[in-house]
């Protein structure tokens, strides 16, 4: 009993759909005035996503005549389930993640794309050219950054020697942040790029060109829908930041000021921001590429960037 | 199979409603189709409704980026009807707002541009340096956009002693920053994929279609109604024509950055040669029989107006023709053989603004004659 109490406990509360749209809905908003100040405008209070997911909800919900039902209303929620799982399966207050069933890499690295391939299904059920065009541009773009966001994860559990995330932070406790790893390093480079990718940051944001196709695959979405969606971006954006400070910024540690102990959730929390702002970064001082600039991008240089490491991971002991 | 996009009438890369039809394969445009007429406002026929004076305000709300263009060319027209001659001071008063309008212009276009590449933080910083050229055009007119400064037979405002000096330094502030985008706008490597060889426009085909204005100058085309045809005070100021031979959308990014410092330095050259002299002489109401063309170049390219008087104090007919009218049919070489994605830049390489452009005829597709409808029939008129 107690069990599935702290189940439900975990996935709707902490570190599940509520901590999770909390945090990342914050983050969001940091990442939103941030990114004004760099373009030298005020912006928008950081709280700004809060009231702009509130507003979606209260509004008026329409579903286009042309488009699928059941696929358009269930892709949104599919995609925030998928991201909020994956939250319960990273290494968030210590090593060891909230749910403790085996779930390896693999899973994880599944689960990420779940939210990719709705975005993609909602797009073509939405009955719109733009939707149809911008899930078009999707499938490239998924086939140009995923395999290289795999290659590098490769590179690091070939490292480590174990597809479990716990052993992986545990692994970097020990041994130091896989980062400080010169091996790792162009992998972790590449991975930060493909993150970029799969979070459709400028200049990947292609898929979703505001300028080009009006808003791609969540054109014909409104109402609360739309705040779903913009729940499980903002989820996806931390979760994806998340993987990324597991598996080569070394996880949650504890740390120890004077007497005061910080615990590891702090570190991991401030870690993402650093993440979540170095895309900001990334997106505020570039161009947004066309998607065959893109996939020739990924597929030489970046793709290069993770095999190199792949290989000298196996090459050098 | 090919596959429609349609961009229009609504659309985030359109800043006023125009009709594209794209036909696709894939990503590849294969051909395309626009409708025009979302947004006529049926200025030409309401100016014959009105006096000479009154239509200086009609004019001047054809374009508001480009008012001043427009209100030159109007006021050169019916001065030239008159048969009288503007004093000097007036001249460079007017050039100076003209050219102070082109660097707003340019500005706000390299704004959208970067805005429609996903570049917002250039789009940001492009329009806040454009706000102190408006500032300027405040100082001068009293308004930051319409500057309702000119008038039949000169100027409405001076352009008092101690505005010079704050003029130039605000000249000497935005010549710096231009060369600091034009040295990031020709190295930024993710610029330079999304401009360099995209809407091509060949030299003959911008020939062929009556290309203007810096969409021409880009191609190659050395054309530029100051010069060639020089008004108020163009013929004792040296610039020069700046015209590039790429033709793609990254040639008329090169030719418009180039163009803020020609009229940099056109403003500071009126500014300090500014004569000593009357504002403004008088006009008389009533205009005798008398046709006049005119030419002025504007930032988009060369705006043409044809007016007739026919001794009353309300003109017989004027005609405009916009930069954008002329440039229109340049986009399809352009858009053919291109991408989805390049649509809103190549779009607004050619700097559009539909609400000057619109007219209506109506034509019996049947029989191909235009007919004229009146305001009633045209009320009751379904379809």
């Amino acid at each position: 009993m107690m069990e599935v109490v702290n189940f439900i406990l975990d996935s709707l509360v902490f570190p599940g759909l509520l901590f999770a749209s909390l945090i990342g809905l914050l983050y969001i908003g940091i990442d939103r005035k941030v990114g004004a100040h760099m373009q030298n405008r005020i912006g928008p209070p950081i709280w700004q996503e809060f009231l702009d997911v509130g507003k979606l909800l209260s509004k008026e919900d329409i579903t286009p005549a042309a488009a699928q039902t059941s696929v358009f209303t269930a892709a949104p929620l599919v995609a925030l389930g998928a991201a909020v799982t994956v939250m319960l399966l990273l290494p968030i207050t210590s090593a060891q993640p909230a749910l403790k069933t085996v779930a390896d890499l693999i899973v994880i690295i599944y689960l990420l794309n779940i939210p990719a391939i709705c975005i993609m299904l909602g797009g073509y059920s939405s009955g719109s050219p733009f939707g149809a065009v911008g899930a078009g541009r999707y499938v490239v773009q998924l086939f140009s950054y995923e395999f290289i966001f795999i290659l590098a994860i490769i590179a690091v559990v070939v490292r480590v020697g174990d597809l479990n995330l716990p052993t992986i932070v545990g692994y970097q406790a020990q041994q130091g942040w896989l980062v400080l790893d010169w091996r790792i390093l162009p992998a972790v480079i590449a991975a930060l790029i493909a993150a970029q990718a799969k979070l459709l940051r400028v200049p990947f944001d292609i898929p979703e060109a505001h300028t080009e196709i009006v808003a791609g695959p969540l054109t014909e979405y409104s109402g609360p829908r739309l705040a779903i969606w913009r729940i499980a971006y903002d989820v996806e954006t931390i979760v994806v930041a998340g993987l990324l400070v597991a598996l080569f910024f070394g996880g949650p540690t504890d740390w120890v000021i004077g007497s005061i102990k910080i615990p590891g959730i702090v570190d991991f929390l401030i870690k993402i921001l650093a993440i979540v702002l170095l895309t900001t970064t990334l997106r505020n001082i570039m161009a947004r590429l066309r998607i065959d600039q893109a996939l020739k991008f990924f597929w030489t240089y970046v793709a290069l960037l993770a095999i190199i490491s792949l290989v000298l991971v196996l090459v050098v002991p | 199979m090919t596959f429609i996009v349609p961009i229009g009438p609504q659309h985030p890369a359109l800043k006023e409603p125009v009709y594209f039809r794209f036909e696709t394969k894939g990503e590849e445009i294969v051909n395309l189709d626009f409708r025009l007429g979302y947004v006529h406002r049926g200025i030409e026929r309401a100016m014959q409704e009105r006096t000479y004076l009154h239509n200086i305000y009609l004019s001047e709300r054809i374009c508001g980026i480009c008012n001043v263009g427009h209100t030159t060319t109007y006021c050169q027209a019916i001065e030239q009807l008159a048969g009288i001659e503007v004093p000097d001071r007036a001249r460079f008063i007017r050039t100076i707002l003209c050219e102070l309008e082109r660097i707003h212009s340019h500005l706000l276009w390299a704004g959208i541009a970067a805005h429609e590449i996903g570049f917002d933080t250039l789009f940001m910083l492009f329009w806040r340096d454009r706000e102190l050229v408006l500032d300027l055009k405040e100082m001068i007119s009293g308004n930051r956009q319409m500057a309702a400064s000119n008038t039949l037979g000169g100027v409405r405002r001076d352009v008092k002693p101690e505005h010079v000096p704050k003029i130039l330094g605000t000249l000497d502030k935005l010549e710096k920053a231009t060369k600091k985008y034009i040295s990031l706008c020709t190295s930024d490597r993710t610029i330079l994929a999304r401009c360099v060889g995209v809407g091509v426009l060949p030299k003959s085909d911008a020939k062929k279609l009556c290309t203007v204005g810096p969409t021409a100058r880009a191609s190659g085309v050395d054309v530029d109604i100051r010069r060639d045809d020089p008004y108020e005070a163009y013929d004792e100021i040296s610039f020069d024509v700046i015209t590039t031979p790429g033709g793609d959308v990254f040639a008329r990014v090169v030719v418009r950055l180039l163009e803020l410092l020609e009229s940099i330095k056109i403003s500071r050259q009126a500014v300090e040669a500014l004569p000593k002299g009357p504002l403004r002489v008088k006009i008389a109401p009533k205009i005798e029989p008398n046709e006049a063309v005119e030419r002025v170049e504007m930032p988009r390219g060369e705006l043409l107006y044809y007016a007739i008087s026919n001794g009353t104090d309300k003109p017989e007919r004027v005609r405009i023709r916009t930069p954008t009218y002329a440039n229109i049919p340049s986009l399809k070489p352009m858009f053919v053989g291109g991408t989805i994605a390049e649509i809103p830049i190549v779009l607004a390489s050619i700097d559009p603004c539909f609400a000057c452009t619109d007219r209506v005829a109506l034509v019996d597709s049947h029989t191909d004659k235009t007919r004229i409808v009146s305001l009633r029939e045209l009320r009751r008129w379904k379809g």
